[in-house]
């Protein structure tokens, strides 16, 4: 019995100790400048213990009973306090503000626990020996806990399951109290069900904990992360559940590989077709090839220059066996140059001309990928035009950003370009905008390559016509000082998502 | 002035982040005061002695002082013709106001970084910038406008766009601010408040230059603390002296002589320097810098002006230099009693990584903290055209407009660069907490006589007006500083500059 209770003070001991821990480390992961993180939560923690001491002396009657609550109280809070900080940090404004609520809670319960064990005791012992034999155990714990919490629990099982771990240990003493204390107590069965449960929760969050994580860290990837890269541009990622691979940059899909041959076909082929003798092609941006590998189907181009700004983005899809085999070694053609540079001060200073230009660039979600659908941009690019030439410009929604796309058509008639705006339908992107510009009118093509699955000589005509709900907008043009594009583009996703 | 207590709040938490940051160990940050031209001007105010001239030159005309006065006025003889002329800056590196630095991230400005897009009546400004290609049939280059973001302001926890206030703006606020604009654009409409000023200046509206712009303000009935901040700090930046210490007529000036600016200002990574590399360009070698002035006499034919060991003799002189020199080195020119300046402190840092902002924002051309004394940072980087950006430098302004400028002309040169070091990252860590960590270098730039001051009464200085008219007797030395505007923007030193060159022209 004596050393049964005596094992529960240490227990219990470490318990605290652990989630005090817990706090403190997810708090500097989280927020940096670990001493000030450590500092004020080991502060608020060690004075919630004191104001749980100083509850206690209120707690008159039923001890037992009420030391058990508070120990499932402790289970239930410290074990799922990692997860849930994980959580909030994600998710909410006010993370600091519930780390800080979580440590004084903690802190509270278990600074009730000592002092509420002690009377629950103290008949049975001299007063010393009672002081001295918790005290050295409350210690013991503190050491086993601060020595198991950086060597084994943090590399093993990580912070969400550490805590998880030793809620379940709160609520296993909770358990075990009940029957070590069983004549004392008259009600024992709803506190064996509630002990029963929480224990159940945390077992189940121990089980779910990666999940969680994950979750925590990115809610966006729904399917299996292959690959996960951060580069000085951007964060690849790459999913993939059974055949369809997904690719994300800085968590924006862009391109599923179950219906991206829709979006790279509809992007190439209804303006190079109609190009009589295309033999140079520049592609800006397009570092996953796929784009290219349309153009290869076209056996007169000599020449296809590409412009990426991230070359770990271009070197995966030249090497990685999965992601080059997706564009078809479009890379590893002795036709294609790839070059990783800024795209608008490489077209500045760059004089090639060229038949057909693929601008494909990510959405302008920003004032620096702004800059890159102004009429500055379109009117440099355009000096790199043939005459006979066209460039084909990826325009975002005209559905979702009915607004933004047609300012991208506005921007490039303002910088001196004929325009011919088209759609077309990707499942995993729902309906898409391309515009074709130049100097001349192109007219439709008469024959696409062969083997294509989603363009055909007889469905381009379609894709040309806008139905009334996509139809044009009046709307300025995108300039350099003044880029009304990407707060169009703000307002546009905004009435969608919410 | 009484304190609120949001502000008592944010001082005892500037000094409470104050006592906590030396704790953690500051990262070393390099850098120096430089192109510290204090010397060479003292040594003109206590007549130091000069060698004597060892050889002669002849000269049409001789400028002395390399800013945009200066360069201004030589670009007009060149258009004109004329290349018997010779520019004498002192300072090795000349555009004044306009100079610039770089280093391996970029160019950026040590002081004047923007022009706004000149309105109608600007003409001179007009043709320079056609000359440069900024201006094609009418159409501004779009690359040289500011880009978007132009300005942002940091007030009350939060930012927004532009720096005249909108966030914690009530209706009262709104209501001033709609009369102080309706009464601005009555002056606009008056056609008596133009850039350049010249051009307006009636005496219907010199009982404006006997009050305080804070006064005026006052008087109208504003007291919007909002309004107030923005009036002031309008002064700040375009004056160096606080409302309190403004003409109510350069105040008003301030904002009845532009059009609302829907498109500009213009500018470039180096600021103004831009348009001195390209001047510097097309005057070759008529431009010496490094020459300093240290007399200039009136001879029966002509005038002499005596640099180093050379006597540059012309027929006309154009003095483009800040006119409180002159004094000193015109035989037998009287003091001046009505020009004041203000004294400035620049720094450029450079960004190592990118820092860390409070609150939502993205990175401005400009950004502001109200309630800072000083006049916030501009980003060089922001006229890039890459869309990927990690290193650049801000250039940091702190117009030195509490108090007199004397006694502030004396503390810019008495504090160390520690001192001010602190005092630069102290006011950048309101809105960029681990700034520290970010920046590498901070090169300083003290001027004592940054700007004119335009004070009550500036503007309609019998003294000024004299001095812009005539020249001094005879006509043969010609003033062309902006302070003879009785502030300093760019549209003043060159309109004073080219009328200048017209004026020898007619001699």
């Amino acid at each position: 019995m004596a050393v049964l209770l005596f094992v529960s003070v240490l227990l219990v001991a470490a318990c605290g100790l652990i989630y005090e821990l817990v706090a403190g480390t997810l708090a500097s992961y989280l927020l940096g400048d670990s001493v000030l993180q450590f500092s004020t939560v080991i502060g608020c923690y060690l004075f919630a213990m004191g104001i749980g001491s100083a509850l206690s002396r209120f707690i008159d009657r039923g001890l037992i009973y009420r030391f058990v609550w508070i120990e499932i109280a402790v289970a239930l809070v410290g074990g799922f306090s990692s997860a849930g900080l994980f959580l909030a940090f994600a998710y909410t404004q006010g993370f600091q503000l519930i780390l800080y609520a979580t440590v004084i809670v903690i802190g509270v319960l278990v600074g009730l626990e000592i002092p509420l064990l002690m009377r629950i005791v103290r008949s049975r012992y001299e007063f010393r020996d009672l002081v001295s034999h918790v005290l050295t155990f409350d210690y013991l714990g503190a050491l086993a806990a601060s020595l198991l919490f950086p060597i084994v629990l943090v590399p093993k099982l990580g912070l969400v399951r550490s805590a998880m771990l030793f809620g379940l240990v709160n609520a296993a003493v909770a358990l075990w109290s009940t029957f070590l204390f069983s004549k004392q107590l008259a009600t024992k069965t709803a506190l064996r069900v509630a002990c029963l449960v929480v224990a159940a929760a945390l077992s189940a969050g121990l089980i779910a904990a990666g999940r969680i994580t994950a979750y925590a860290e990115d809610n966006i990837y729904a399917d299996e992360v292959i690959l996960s890269r951060d580069t000085r541009y951007q964060h690849i990622v790459v999913t993939r559940w059974k055949d369809d691979i997904r690719l994300f940059l800085s968590s924006h899909l862009q391109f599923s590989s179950r219906d991206e041959y829709r979006y790279h076909e509809a992007l190439v082929h209804p303006g190079l077709a109609a190009i009589p003798a295309p033999r140079r092609v520049l592609v800006l941006g397009g570092g996953d090839g796929l784009a290219v590998r349309e153009l290869l189907k076209y056996p007169m181009i000599e020449r296809i220059t590409l412009v990426d700004l991230d070359p770990e983005m271009t070197r995966l899809f030249t090497t990685h066996a999965l992601l080059s085999s997706l564009n078809g070694h479009s890379f590893q053609s002795p036709r294609v140059t790839v070059i990783n540079a800024d795209a608008f001060p490489w077209i500045d200073s760059n004089r090639e001309m060229f038949d057909f230009i693929v601008v494909d660039f990510p959405d302008p979600t920003n004032y620096s990928l702004g800059k890159l659908y102004t009429t500055a941009f379109y009117r440099a690019a355009g000096r790199h035009l043939s005459a006979q030439g066209a460039m084909v410009v990826q325009s975002t929604s005209p559905m979702f950003a009915r607004d933004s796309f047609w300012c991208i058509v506005q921007t490039l008639k303002e910088a001196g370009l004929k325009t011919r705006p088209y759609h077309a339908y990707v499942p995993s992107f729902g309906e898409w905008g391309f515009v074709l510009a130049g100097f001349v009118d192109h007219p439709a093509p008469a024959a696409v390559p062969e083997g294509l699955r989603f363009v055909s000589v007889a469905g381009i005509p379609a894709m040309f016509d806008f139905p009334p709900d996509m139809s044009p907008v009046p709307m300025p043009a995108n300039h350099l000082n003044d880029q009304v594009l990407v707060r169009a583009y703000d307002r546009d996703w905004k009435d969608i998502t919410h | 002035m009484t304190r609120t207590r949001r502000e008592f709040l944010a001082l005892s938490g500037a000094a409470l982040a104050g006592t906590m940051t030396p704790a953690r160990g500051d990262r070393a940050i390099a850098g120096a005061f430089v192109d510290d031209n204090s010397t060479n001007g003292h040594r003109i105010r206590d007549r130091a002695s000069f060698p004597s001239a060892t050889q002669v030159e002849k000269h049409r005309i001789v400028i002395v002082g390399g800013g945009i006065a200066g360069l201004s006025a030589a670009w007009r003889l060149r258009k004109r013709g004329v290349s018997d002329f010779v520019l004498l800056e002192m300072n090795p590196q000349p555009g004044g106001n306009a100079r610039w630095g770089e280093n391996a991230i970029t160019a950026y400005p040590w002081a004047a970084h923007y022009v706004p897009l000149p309105g109608p009546k600007a003409v001179y400004v007009r043709e320079l910038f056609e000359d440069l290609g900024v201006l094609r049939d009418g159409v501004w280059e779009e690359r040289y406008l500011c880009q978007d973001p132009q300005e942002r302001l940091f007030l009350f926890g939060r930012w927004q766009e532009g720096i005249e206030p909108s966030v914690g703006v009530g209706p009262k606020d709104r209501d001033q601010f709609r009369r102080l604009e309706d009464l601005f654009a009555e002056f606009r409409a008056s056609g008596a408040f133009t850039i350049p000023m010249e051009l307006g200046l009636s005496s219907t509206t010199e009982a404006l230059d006997r009050l305080s712009f804070a006064d005026w303000l006052r008087a109208r009935g504003v007291d919007s603390r909002p309004l107030l901040w923005y009036m002031d700090y309008a002064c700040r930046d375009d004056y160096g002296a606080r409302a309190a210490d403004t003409s109510a007529w350069a105040g008003i000036h301030y904002f009845a002589s532009r059009e609302s600016e829907e498109k500009g200002p213009l500018t470039w990574p180096e600021g103004n320097g831009w348009i001195v590399r390209r001047l510097l360009e097309r005057l070759g070698t008529s431009v010496r810098a490094g020459q300093m002035v240290h007399r200039i006499e009136a001879r029966k034919t002509g005038v002499s002006v005596f640099a180093g060991h050379t006597e540059h003799r012309a027929d006309v002189v154009i003095f483009a230099a800040p006119t409180f020199l002159a004094p000193f080195l015109v035989d037998g020119m009287t003091p001046l009693g009505d020009f004041e300046y203000s004294p400035w402190l620049t720094a450029n840092l450079t960004i190592d990584r990118l820092p860390r902002t409070r609150g939502q924002s993205p990175p401005a051309w400009d950004t502001v903290v109200m309630d800072s004394p000083t006049l916030g940072y501009v980003d060089a980087m922001h006229q890039t055209l890459k869309t990927h950006v990690d290193r650049t430098v801000w250039t940091f302004y702190y117009a030195l407009a509490d108090g007199e400028p004397a006694t502030n002309r004396r503390m810019l040169l008495q504090r160390s660069w520690d001192d001010w070091k602190e005092i630069i990252l102290r006011d950048l860590e309101r809105v960029h907490p681990d700034i520290r960590d970010c920046v590498s270098r901070i090169d300083m730039m003290r001027m004592g006589h940054a700007m004119a001051r335009p004070k009550v009464g500036a503007i309609f200085s019998d003294e000024r007006r004299r001095l812009a008219r005539n020249g001094l007797p005879g006509g043969r030395l010609l003033f062309a500083n902006s302070d003879l505007s009785g502030f300093s923007i760019f549209e003043e030193a060159q309109y004073r500059g080219v009328r200048a060159a017209e004026r020898a022209l007619q001699m």
